[in-house]
């Protein structure tokens, strides 16, 4: 017998231990297991282990849950930085559209106080140096553009064109020392010729020296040269000097449109456009 | 009787990483069953009287922790039987691949699981209380069983240890 216990120890006492679980578990179950010592010692030794690794696991859940918020942060923000450049950009390009819509509105309001056939047309290029003051648009004899035809904006004059191609046009600006443009002086009705030049800018040629010019009087064309149709701004006076000789009046004036700031213009058809 | 302490310091430690590090670890309500690895390697590899107390101290710990009043001694059972079951599959078992193990401790989940169901279902009765749990037991295993050579390792790592310990203070 003995022997047989000793040669099965390990099972027979797996067997014992098999059997007061389940003495254990009767007892539980039927609400007998209290104030057991065995467990009340093993909850003695766990339970200042166990605070302590909770701490511990307090700890780096917290500082798991900081290194989440932070990161979560940090996405956060890169992705409301990409947000905002996109959004930047897509202001930028309305703000652009509002700003060519308004530019059109105003041409197509203006164009319809000018003759027939007005030709809307942008500016795509400037003079490549500063001898002479012209630019290209993007219209040309193919959309009815012709040699001689006035280039105007809501504000006034911008000049002549010049060259046609069948896409494009060379436009002569009135600040060009060869421009003329027939004008009057809205205040007076005297008459000149608005010219550009290379060292005094624009000025207002042949001028009697006895007409009354002063400064701020604004300068329209007179529609007698049948290029430009009559009373559109061309520039106002800006400096008024009587020499003591010579027959006419120096006159200083400043273009009424800035061709530097201008993109759209409409191209029109004078009485004589297209005559030469 | 050093080894018997060893083994349930070991046992205490687990159940402390039951009970609150492996909760952080991110694969849902599983929680890998150490307790379950160190009493398989207790069947394996010291069966003694010492384990096979060793494995029902475990259980009976795991039930005062974590079951409700009801059912203590419901670990403690299953935790006996997987170590007697494993004692007897153990002269039959080759131990020397990792993935042996892992197999062996599967088993030993799934025992552990069927051991559990049925003695709940005999003592208390929780009716729908194992509905659908079919699928967290097989993960449960799963986890236990891809943990298994790691904990095998650590701890043969650990009893070396304690040999050369004991063998340099001798």
């Amino acid at each position: 017998m003995l022997a047989f216990v000793r040669k099965n120890q390990v099972p027979l006492s797996s067997c014992f231990c098999l059997l007061l679980s389940i003495y254990i578990l009767t007892a539980a179950a039927r609400g007998q297991l209290k104030n057991e010592p065995l467990g009340a010692l093993l909850m003695w030794i766990m339970r200042p282990l166990q605070i302590a690794s909770e701490s511990a696991v307090n700890w780096v859940k917290n500082f798991r849950d900081n290194y989440d918020t932070l990161a979560g942060f940090k996405s956060e923000n890169e992705r409301l930085r990409k947000r905002i450049q996109t959004l930047e950009v897509e202001r930028q390009r309305l703000l652009e559209a509002e700003a060519t819509n308004l530019q059109l509105k105003a041409l197509l309001d203006f164009r319809t106080r000018l003759p027939a056939g007005a030709i809307t047309a942008s500016i795509i290029a400037n003079s490549a140096n500063s001898w002479f003051q012209s630019c290209m648009i993007d219209k040309g004899s193919s959309d009815g553009v012709r040699k001689g035809m006035a280039v105007v904006t809501p504000l006034g004059v911008v000049g002549q064109v010049v060259g046609v191609t069948p896409h494009a046009a060379k436009v002569l600006l009135l600040t060009d020392p060869n421009s003329g443009i027939d004008v009057l002086v809205q205040r007076t009705r005297s008459r000149g010729i608005v010219s550009g030049s290379l060292d005094s800018g624009t000025v207002l040629k042949y001028v009697k020296r006895s007409e009354d010019i002063q400064e701020g009087d604004r300068l329209i064309t007179s529609g007698i040269d049948g290029i430009f149709p009559k009373g559109m701004m061309v520039a106002t006076v800006i400096k008024v000097r009587k020499q003591h000789i010579g027959l006419f009046q120096f006159i200083e004036v400043l273009p009424a449109v800035q061709t530097a700031r201008i993109e759209n213009v409409l191209v029109v058809a004078g009485d004589g456009a297209g005559k030469s | 009787m050093r080894l018997f302490l060893l083994f349930f310091l070991v046992g205490i430690l687990l159940i402390l990483l039951q009970t609150t590090l492996l909760h952080l670890l991110p694969i849902g309500p599983i929680i890998p069953d150490l307790t379950l690895v160190l009493c398989v390697y207790l069947g394996l590899y010291h069966p003694t009287v010492g384990a096979a107390l060793g494995s029902f101290l475990i259980g009976y710990s795991v039930d005062v922790v974590s079951s409700p009043s009801r059912m203590v001694g419901l670990n403690a059972f299953a935790m006996s039987l997987v170590f007697l079951l494993v004692y007897f599959g153990s002269r039959s078992i080759w131990l020397q691949n990792p993935l042996v193990s892992s197999i062996v401790v599967l088993f030993a989940a799934l025992v552990k699981s069927a051991a559990l169901v049925l003695i709940s279902a005999f003592f208390v009765s929780l009716e729908g209380f194992w509905i659908g749990a079919t699928w967290y037991i097989i993960q449960e295993a799963l986890a236990a069983a891809v943990l298994a050579p790691v904990v095998f390792g650590l701890l043969r790592a650990g009893e070396n240890y304690a040999a050369r310990f004991r063998a340099a203070g001798q």
